[in-house]
């Protein structure tokens, strides 16, 4: 049923808009930096970087939209969930944003180092923490609390492979001393990755919230092992 | 929007015709009010002094005189009308908004007292007259008294009620909340919040009743002296103006058209009074 | 985050309730228990039945023929609709306000000291200090204190309405019923009145029926919506704005009421 008040309902379907836009353009800025990564192309490595002040603006658009709802419409319940959710989630797609143009930057920069044997494993991470953000951001679109759940429970695998990407590299810098500079900025791409998988995660916990009003039930474990 | 400048100017035309008919109309019956008040002074005025006051009517012939006997029969019938009939009158106003109000019982009483607000004054003063001649009275202050009364009463049931039932229904249930009882919230808070309307039904009342004639012939008669004894019969100024009127003595014509000014100055005042009481307790209140 | 409400006792129970104008059912078997020391509020679209149950409450709706109610309304356990229960003891502990301010057509000071006037014997001095105390509680001493001897038609719209309070409050009653107690004041003088119920909690058990959401969002722990007669959904408040059970719940607070 529609709001009798018609205007809501525009103002919520604009807010929604802008979300999806921002995650459409998140995932298009990772998967360019994957491009980048595996074609050695440093013109496209610099779109990302500037591609990332639009996402930045869109996040202020958002910010400036909710502030409006909150004060004029005064949403209550499930609109509440929404708009409450949608501020959250818009934060956790321009940091997304922000990693993936960190990431562009670091690419640029390895690819003026002699090739590593861990650039399959990184390009793998890529391109799983990249298809994570475009589920989790689908699975907001179609507000499925199921679909959330199964892109939160991958982000377990994703914490996996940076652990595992964390100690070759490790192990790899320590018998190679050259090869410091380009492991050291393939360590930090590789971080940044398990921080996207854990802003997907965010998006995906608030959808479920907003859905059902509920916190998602069992306490994330964080696989994150490189510090035990 | 077209607007349609004939409908608005055609509008704008009988709006300002019936303004100027109002105007004439209330000219019309501010003309006759003041026409009155001359003619009354104008010809009375001869007779107009403080002998007006202090005398009683004179025999035929007198070149002095005043209707002291009849202001004083008129304040003491008038006085005692209201003495029995406002409380009457304000209780069953109070019972008819109060109590009857939901039941048939109240639409028929309310039915009643319209039928004898409008009935003829002269056919109460002929019922007073019967049954006093059948207690075995005659002519009195007495059953002046009593005629007086019966005009007055429907009057002010009819006020008290209609005032009553405009109080706010909340104001009620308010009172009662607080564990008050009924008869406590319609006397002690409903009426009381009523009263300037209330009060204003009683001066109307006497209005009404201080210039009634008819009834006053067939129960009190007249008397051309100085009574306080209500056992017999009693002079009122009505009653002593047909008297002085309709006798050729030029004198006595000249009292009937100064009693006649206080008769009628008498009424505007009361009115006049009325309409204050109403208007500073309305400012008050709002 | 825990709810320590929930161990408070049921100071009035309705079970069963129903509700008749004549012969039309206004109000089927609600079963509604209202925590004491609580602020409860009764929302949901107009002709529902909020006001109709709220003046069971206090049984005012009998000073009206045709209308009655069946079932039982429990006051700290007795039932206040049983024909043997004492109707003054019942307005004693249940005090009620009004949507129009009524003040009594004397002085101020009078408006309070008649109630209890009514049910005890006090001397002068006690008198003044009861009334006095009826009116700090309703926040509207210091405004009144040199002016006791006024009628209590020169107040201010907000001020009558804290007098009906402050002369509700006198009787020390248990339970107060407000009807929609703000919707003929300025927004000022509601948010003074919504702070007073908020702190009136303290020493009464309270119920509020309002049309206005955003009140019972504002003042009440407890939020019960109705429609048509039925109790539709009952629970805290905070729940029922953020995560309602019931669809229609939702579908009015959010303002998609068809």
């Amino acid at each position: 049923m529609n709001h009798t008040f018609t205007n809501f309902d525009a103002e919520l379907t604009r807010l929604y808009g802008e979300i999806r836009h921002m995650g459409e353009l998140a995932v298009a800025q990772l998967k360019a930096a994957l491009f980048a990564l595996h074609s050695k192309d440093a013109a496209v490595a610099d779109a990302v970087v500037r591609g990332d002040a639009a996402i930045d603006a869109l996040e202020r658009e958002v910010g400036h939209d909710v502030l409006r709802l909150l004060a004029l419409r005064q949403p209550m319940a499930r609109d509440l969930r929404e708009v409450y959710g949608a501020l959250k989630i818009s934060a956790d797609i321009e940091r997304i944003g922000d990693l993936a143009a960190n990431i562009a930057k670091r690419v640029k920069i390895v690819h003026r180092h002699p090739a590593l044997p861990v650039l399959d494993d990184i390009e793998a991470l890529l391109n799983f923490s990249a298809l994570m953000v475009a589920d989790a951001v689908a699975a907001y679109h179609a507000r499925d609390a199921e679909q959330s759940h199964a892109v939160r429970a991958r982000d377990a695998e994703l914490d996996e492979r940076y652990t595992q990407l964390f100690s070759r590299l490790l192990s790899h810098m320590s018998q190679a001393p050259d090869a410091i500079t380009a492991g050291t900025h393939m360590l930090f791409i590789a971080k940044n990755l398990e921080r996207v998988g854990d802003h997907a995660t965010n998006i995906v916990e608030n959808t479920i919230f907003i859905v059902t009003g509920e916190d998602a039930l069992d306490q994330r474990i964080k696989r994150d092992g490189t510090a035990n | 929007m077209n607007i349609n400048h004939g409908l608005i100017q055609r509008r704008q035309i009988v709006n300002n015709l019936a303004i100027a008919l109002s105007a004439v109309a209330t000219v019309i019956g501010l003309f006759f009010l003041f026409w009155i008040l001359y003619t009354t002074l104008s010809r009375g005025i001869e007779a107009m002094s403080w002998n007006l006051f202090t005398m009683n009517t004179p025999p035929a012939g007198a070149t002095e005189g005043g209707i002291a006997n009849a202001l004083v029969g008129s304040l003491m019938m008038c006085g005692l009308a209201l003495l029995v009939g406002a409380p009457c009158g304000i209780a069953a106003g109070i019972y008819l908004a109060e109590y009857a109000k939901l039941g048939k019982a109240g639409g028929i009483i309310r039915f009643v007292n319209d039928i004898l607000l409008s009935a003829p004054s002269i056919v109460l003063g002929l019922f007073a007259f019967s049954l006093v001649t059948a207690l075995g009275g005659s002519f009195s202050g007495w059953a002046g008294a009593f005629a007086l009364m019966m005009i007055a009463l429907p009057v002010i049931v009819r006020t008290t009620d209609e005032m009553m039932r405009l109080q706010p229904k909340q104001l009620r249930e308010a009172s009662l909340s607080l564990g008050i009882p009924l008869w406590k919230v319609n006397t002690q808070i409903l009426l009381r919040a009523a009263l300037p309307g209330v009060t204003t039904g009683v001066l109307l009342a006497l209005a009404r009743i201080s210039g009634e004639t008819a009834p006053l012939l067939f129960t009190a008669l007249g008397n051309s002296f100085f009574s306080l004894n209500m056992s017999e019969a009693m002079e009122s100024v009505p009653t002593s103006i047909a008297k002085l009127a309709m006798n050729p003595d030029e004198f006595w014509n000249k009292l009937a058209w100064a009693a006649a000014f206080l008769m009628t100055s008498f009424v505007l005042l009361i009115s006049v009074l009325a309409r204050i009481i109403l208007r500073t307790n309305k400012a008050a209140n709002d | 985050m825990t709810d320590n409400t929930q161990t408070l006792n049921f100071k009035v129970q309705a079970q069963g309730l129903d509700f008749f104008y004549g012969d039309f059912r206004a109000l089927k078997s609600i079963n509604l228990d209202v925590r004491e020391h609580q602020v409860t509020a009764l929302i949901g679209p107009s002709g529902c039945g909020k006001s109709t149950l709220l003046r069971v409450f206090n049984r005012i709706y009998e000073i009206y023929p045709g209308q009655r109610a069946t079932g039982s309304v429990l006051l700290d356990g007795s039932n206040v609709l049983a024909p043997g229960y004492s109707l003054n003891a019942l307005r004693s502990k249940v005090g009620m306000v009004f949507q129009k301010p009524v003040p009594f057509p004397m002085s101020i000071f009078q408006n309070i000291a008649y109630g209890i006037s009514h049910f005890e014997k006090l001397n002068t001095a006690d008198l003044a200090v009861r009334v006095e105390q009826a009116l700090r509680q309703a926040a509207l001493w210091d405004e009144v204190k040199d002016k006791l001897k006024q009628s209590a038609n020169s107040l201010s719209g907000g001020q009558q309405q804290r007098l009906c309070i402050a002369r509700a409050i006198a009787l020390q009653p248990e339970v107060l019923l407000f009807d929609e107690p703000t919707s003929a004041l300025d927004p000022i003088a509601t948010s003074k009145i919504e702070q007073l119920i908020a702190e009136l909690r303290r020493d009464f058990t309270i119920l509020i029926v309002t049309h206005n959401m955003q009140q019972a969002a504002r003042c009440s722990d407890y939020t019960a919506f109705m429609y048509l007669g039925d109790l539709i959904e009952f629970g805290k408040t905070d729940k029922i704005f953020t995560k309602p059970n019931n669809k229609q719940t939702e579908d009015y607070i959010t303002g998609r009421f068809g």
